[in-house]
C-alpha cells in the first residue's frame, strides 16, 4: 500500500505578492495585468474569487466584476524563486517529489512514518515547516493513490489536511461532480452529462465496457479513476519519471493590434527566445516550429513546418517563424496576438550537417552563456537585437521553465 | 494512320516510357502516349511535363499520321498479345483498332491536338559512353535528399570539362563526388553544368541498359532541359533550377587520420550490427583502433550488437557516430574490394574512398558524424 500526498500552495501567485506587499493582505487581489490590458487573469485572492473572479479570465471581465480588486503585475521571478523554496520544503519530507506545476507537488510518502509519524502527524508537520520556511500555505491531499490525493488537496483548500482512508476512495469521490475527476474537462463533462452521469458515483455504478465502448482508452481510465485508482495519462507512471513536455510554446497578446511589420517580427524573435530557453531547459530540439497569428477579428491561423534534425537554437526557430510569419501573414492586416510553438522533439542523436555546423556550434556556446546570466541575473537581462523591439513582459506561468525536480 | 510493328519491339519501346507517364494525373492526357507513324518508322512519346521521352521502332506504315492511347492499358494489353505483327488503325472518333493474329481490340483514345508539344534538341554538346554516365548516377543518386523542400538537392549535379566529366549529389549530411575521364568527348570548350532531377537519373538507368555498354549517350542542352539522346530514344528532363552547394567547399582537404579496411568484412559487420540501432536515426558508434575498428550499436527497444574488423590504421583511437545507412550506401556502391576511410575527428566529415588497385577514377564520398 502507497502513501501519496499532494501538496497544492494556496492561491500561490497571490500569496507570494502579499509576502512583498502585506498591504495586499485580505484584499482581492487580481495578478495578471492593469484592468485595461489585454491578457487574462493569472491568479486571483480568495476575496476576489468571491465575486466570480478566475484565472484564465480576461482582466477586463474582471475588473467588470470586481473593480474594487487591486490589480498587479506578475512576476515570473519570484514565483520561479518560491517555487524552488516550496521544493526544497518537500524535500525534507520524502526523496520522491515531483513538481506538477509551480504550486504544487505529488510525494511519494510510503515508508516515512517511522521517522515522520503517521499520515495526518507528517501532514501536520509540513504545513508547519512551509509557513516557517516560505511564509506561504498550502492544502494536503493524502491517500493511496496520487489521483485520490490531487482531489483531497482540492477539498482541503484552503490550508487544510484531507485524509481519505484507504478503502473508502470511492465512497469519498462518489458525491462529487464528475468535473473534479482530473482530466475530464468541459468536452468530456458535457459528454457524460448527456449519458446522465453527473456524479462520480454514476461513473463507478457504470459498467467498465460501456465507457470503454464510448469513449475508448479514456473510458476505461476514467472507470479505473472513478473507483479512486491512479489510470490514464500521467496517473499512469510513476512519480519522478518524467515524460517530459510533449509541446512548448508562448504567445503574446499585443495591448493594441498592430500591423508594424518590424514590431510584429520583433515579437516573434521574442517568443523564439523564449521557447528556445525552456528548450535548452529540457534539453530537447524540436522538429515541427508552429506559428500562431491571430488577426484583430479573431480569425486565427496556425502554420507549422518541420525541420528534420530539429533545433533550440533561438535564430534557427526564428529563421523558420519569420519564413512561415512572412508567408503567411496578409500585409498590413493588424495582429491581436502571436505564438510561437514548438513539438515533435528530435532523437538525442543528431545527424551532422556538411555545411553550417560551425555557426551552430557558435550560437550554442553563446546560449549556453545567455542562459546562465539570465538563470542569475532574471530573463531580460540579455537578449537578441531582434528582439529589442519586442520586449514585453513576461506572463507568469503555470509551467514555466525551469521547475525544481524536473530535468 | 495505320501501321504494323513487331509485338516485341512495341513492348519494349512501351515499357521504356511508362516510367515517365503520369500515373495520378489531373491531366487526362498525361496518361497517354503519343504515336506517330512516318516513313518506316512509329515514334512514341510519353511526358509527365517534367520529363519526356521519344522512342521508335521499324513500322510498316500504310497511312502516317498521329494519335494516342492511354499508355498504361496499351502495354498491359501488348504484352499478352502472341509474338508477331501488331496492326494499329486509328479512326476518326480517336478510337484506335488493333489486330494482332486472331485477336482484335478497340481502344479509346484522345485527339493529339492536346498532347503537348515537347522541347526540340539543340545541338549535340558531348558523346559520352553509356556505362560511363550509368556508373556515375549508380555511386552518387543514393545520396540524393527525398526532402521535397529542398528543391536544389533533389537532383544530381552534372558538370562537363573538356578532361572529365563530374556528377555530384548531396542531402546535406553527405556528399557523393564522381569524376571520371571523358575521353574523346567532342565539342565541350567551356565547362557545362545542369542539375540532373532525380526521376530522370531513374530513367536514364533504364535507357542506358537498355542501350547496352558500347553504346553512346549525346547530351544536348538548352536554357531549361536537357536532352540525352541514344540511338533511337531520347529522354528530355527540365533542369532543377536553383543554386546546387559549392560541393568543392565541402570535400575536405586536410585528412590526417587514414584507415583501411576490406570492404566485404566492413560492410557485413555493419550490416549485422545496424540491425540493433535506432530504427530512425541508424546511428551506430564506430571505434578506430591501430588492431581493429569496432562497430557498435543500442536501442532501447531491440537491444545490442558489437562487431570487430581488422585494418590498417596508425593513429590516436578514435570514437565517432555515424549513421549506418550512409556508410552502407557507399560500400554497395563500390565494386574494389578495400575501402580506406579517412578522418579528422568526432565532429569532421568523414570520407571514403575505394582504396587498392584498379581505380579508374576519382570516387570521394563524404559523410558527417553524428552526435551521440
Amino acid at each position: 500500500m502507497k502513501t501519496y500526498f499532494h501538496v497544492d500552495m494556496d492561491a500561490f501567485f497571490v500569496s507570494v505578492e502579499e509576502l512583498f506587499d502585506p498591504s495586499l493582505k485580505g484584499k482581492p487581489v487580481v495578478v495578471g495585468g492593469r484592468p485595461n490590458e489585454r491578457g487574462v487573469v493569472s491568479a486571483a485572492s480568495y476575496a476576489a474569487r468571491k465575486f466570480g473572479v478566475h484565472s484564465a479570465m480576461p482582466l477586463r471581465t474582471a475588473y467588470q466584476r470586481c473593480p474594487q480588486a487591486v490589480f498587479v503585475d506578475g512576476h515570473p521571478e519570484r514565483y520561479r524563486e518560491y517555487s524552488h523554496k516550496v521544493y526544497e520544503v518537500l524535500c525534507e519530507f520524502s526523496p520522491v517529489v515531483e513538481m506538477a506545476s509551480i504550486d504544487e507537488a505529488y510525494l511519494d510518502m510510503t515508508g516515512t512514518e517511522r521517522l515522520l509519524g503517521p499520515p495526518l502527524r507528517a501532514a501536520h508537520r509540513l504545513h508547519q515547516r512551509m509557513k516557517e520556511q516560505t511564509g506561504l500555505n498550502c492544502s494536503i491531499g493524502i491517500s493511496a493513490s496520487r489521483m485520490v490525493a490531487k482531489i483531497g488537496s482540492d477539498q482541503a483548500k484552503p490550508n487544510g489536511v484531507l485524509w481519505v482512508i484507504p478503502g473508502q476512495e470511492a465512497a469519498f469521490l462518489a458525491p462529487l461532480d464528475v468535473r473534479r475527476v482530473p482530466g475530464v474537462g468541459k468536452v468530456m463533462e458535457k459528454n457524460l452529462h448527456t449519458l446522465g452521469i453527473r456524479k462520480v458515483g454514476d461513473l463507478a455504478r457504470l459498467d467498465e465496457d460501456l465507457l470503454s465502448q464510448r469513449f475508448g482508452k479514456w473510458g476505461l481510465a476514467l472507470a479505473g479513476k472513478s473507483h479512486g485508482l491512479d489510470a490514464g495519462g500521467w496517473f499512469d507512471s510513476e512519480i519522478g519519471t518524467d515524460v517530459g513536455p510533449k509541446s512548448i510554446s508562448h504567445e503574446h497578446t499585443f495591448n493594441e493590434d498592430t500591423a508594424d511589420v518590424a514590431r510584429l517580427e520583433s515579437t516573434l524573435s521574442r517568443l523564439c527566445e523564449m521557447v528556445g530557453r525552456r528548450l535548452r531547459e529540457h534539453g530537447l530540439r524540436a522538429r515541427t516550429i508552429q506559428l500562431k497569428l491571430r488577426y484583430s477579428d479573431f480569425s486565427t491561423i496556425t502554420r507549422a513546418h518541420s525541420i528534420p534534425r530539429g533545433t533550440g537554437i533561438d535564430v534557427e526557430l526564428f529563421e523558420e517563424i519569420r519564413d512561415l510569419f512572412r508567408r503567411n501573414w496578409k500585409p498590413g492586416a493588424p495582429v491581436r496576438l502571436l505564438g510561437v510553438h514548438a513539438s515533435s522533439w528530435a532523437e538525442s542523436a543528431a545527424q551532422l550537417d556538411l555545411t553550417g555546423e560551425e555557426r551552430r556550434e557558435k550560437w550554442s556556446r553563446a546560449l549556453e552563456a545567455a542562459d546562465k546570466l539570465r538563470d542569475r541575473f532574471g530573463d531580460s537581462v540579455v537578449s537578441l537585437a531582434a528582439s529589442l523591439r519586442g520586449d514585453f513582459r513576461e506572463r507568469a506561468h503555470e509551467n514555466p521553465a525551469g521547475l525544481p525536480g524536473k530535468k | 494512320m495505320e501501321f504494323t510493328v513487331s509485338k516485341a519491339d512495341l513492348v519494349t519501346e512501351l515499357s521504356l516510357s511508362q516510367g515517365v507517364v503520369e500515373k495520378k494525373t489531373t491531366i487526362p492526357i498525361l496518361s497517354n502516349v503519343l504515336l506517330e507513324a512516318a516513313g518506316d518508322r512509329v515514334t512514341l512519346t510519353a511526358t509527365d511535363l517534367e520529363l519526356g521521352i521519344r522512342c521508335s521502332c521499324p513500322a510498316r506504315v500504310k497511312q502516317e499520321g498521329a494519335g494516342t492511347i492511354p499508355a498504361r492499358r496499351l502495354l498491359d494489353y501488348a504484352r499478352l498479345l502472341p509474338d508477331g505483327d501488331v496492326n494499329m488503325k486509328f479512326l476518326e472518333n480517336h478510337w484506335a483498332n488493333i489486330t494482332c493474329g486472331r485477336s482484335r481490340t478497340r481502344i479509346a483514345g484522345m485527339s493529339r491536338e492536346s498532347f503537348p508539344e515537347l522541347p526540340q534538341a539543340p545541338e549535340a554538346l558531348v558523346a559520352i559512353p553509356v556505362n560511363v554516365l550509368a556508373s556515375l548516377i549508380a555511386r552518387t543518386s543514393f545520396a540524393i535528399s527525398m526532402e521535397e523542400s529542398r528543391f536544389t538537392l533533389n537532383g544530381a549535379l552534372l558538370l562537363i570539362q573538356p578532361e572529365s566529366i563530374t556528377m555530384v549529389a548531396t542531402d546535406g549530411h553527405r556528399l557523393a563526388f564522381v569524376q571520371a575521364p571523358s575521353g574523346e568527348t567532342g565539342n565541350v570548350d567551356r565547362p557545362f553544368r545542369a542539375l540532373v532531377p532525380k526521376k530522370a537519373m531513374a530513367e536514364l538507368v533504364k535507357l542506358a541498359e537498355a542501350a547496352g555498354p558500347e553504346a553512346k549517350v549525346i547530351l544536348a542542352g538548352d536554357d531549361n532541359h536537357l536532352f540525352f539522346q541514344f540511338d533511337h530514344r531520347l529522354l528530355i528532363t527540365r533542369k532543377l533550377t536553383g543554386n546546387f552547394p559549392d560541393y568543392e567547399r565541402v570535400l575536405p582537404k586536410d585528412h590526417t587520420l587514414i584507415v583501411k579496411l576490406q570492404k566485404a568484412e566492413i560492410r557485413s559487420a555493419i550490416e549485422r550490427v545496424a540491425q540493433f540501432a535506432d530504427e530512425r536515426s541508424k546511428a551506430i558508434r564506430v571505434q578506430f583502433t591501430s588492431a581493429e575498428v569496432r562497430v557498435f550499436s543500442s536501442s532501447v527497444e531491440t537491444g545490442e550488437s558489437e562487431e570487430s574488423v581488422s585494418c590498417e590504421y596508425q593513429g590516436p583511437d578514435l570514437e565517432i557516430g555515424f549513421n549506418a545507412q550512409y556508410l552502407l550506401d557507399f560500400l554497395r556502391a563500390i565494386p574494389q574490394d578495400q575501402v580506406a576511410f579517412e578522418l579528422k575527428n568526432e565532429k569532421s566529415a568523414g570520407e571514403m574512398r575505394p582504396a587498392g588497385e584498379n581505380i579508374p577514377d576519382q570516387y570521394r564520398y563524404v559523410v558527417m558524424p553524428m552526435r551521440i
